[in-house]
């Protein structure tokens, strides 16, 4: 998908986790789409990674563990943890 | 509202709509793995939105903006977002000046009753951000 595009995420959900922090005050619509689409990046990403897992086992379905693989593998996935 | 922000969860079908475009096709996902993503997803919005206030709080704004948010995506060493979000912020302001216009446009041509109607729509932008502002006004009484 071209990057420029929408997000698919709900605005309203991500902005209800937003909310869900007690030291932010006020977001702007922008901040709260910006966020939307980085999650959608951040999905994609963290899939194709565990994917790499699913592949080394010959598996052509994503499976938790992979999850767990990239998670642990991946430092920037250390905020999984 | 005792639910944990971690069960604030995405829906389950855009997730995994994601999840299998970014794959080949004939990948499947599991439910646990799908599961396992969507929870990584809301923390993900979580730890970016905390990061990201640290930049508004840095530069003594009560709201958080876009930047911060990209500044957030620099600090979780997620540089490779940054080139992608702006092209789609881009495109998301020129929307929604297009919408504004739109309404501007509908304004000009109109004849006293219908500027009553522009004028709620107005509003409408208006209301919008100051959603924002009296829900968290609620939310500030609660903290």
């Amino acid at each position: 998908p071209p990057p420029g595009r929408g997000a698919r995420l709900p605005l309203a959900r991500v902005k209800a986790l937003v909310k869900a922090d007690p030291d932010v005050s006020l977001a702007s619509q922008e901040a709260v789409f910006v966020l939307a689409r980085a999650t959608e990046l951040f999905v994609e990403t963290i899939a194709k990674d565990a994917y790499v897992y699913a592949q080394q086992g010959k598996r052509k379905t994503l499976q938790r563990k992979d999850l767990d693989n990239a998670i642990e593998a991946i430092d920037e996935f250390a905020f999984l943890e | 509202m005792a639910e944990r922000p971690e069960d604030l969860n995405l829906p389950n079908a855009v997730i995994t709509r994601i999840v299998k475009e970014a794959l080949p096709d004939g990948v499947n996902i599991s439910k646990e793995a799908r599961s396992a993503i969507s929870r990584a997803a809301s923390v993900f919005v979580l730890y970016a939105t905390s990061c990201a206030n640290n930049f508004a709080v840095k530069g003594k704004r009560k709201t958080l903006n876009a930047s911060d948010v990209l500044s957030a995506m620099e600090e979780m060493e997620f540089q490779r977002f940054v080139a992608p979000l702006k092209e789609s912020l881009e495109v998301y302001r020129r929307e929604q000046k297009g919408k504004k216009e739109a309404r501007k446009d509908k304004d000009k041509k109109t004849d006293s009753e219908e500027q009553d109607k522009s004028r709620e729509d107005e509003n409408d932008d208006d209301d919008e951000r100051m959603e924002e502002e009296e829900q968290n006004d609620e939310e500030e009484l609660d903290n």
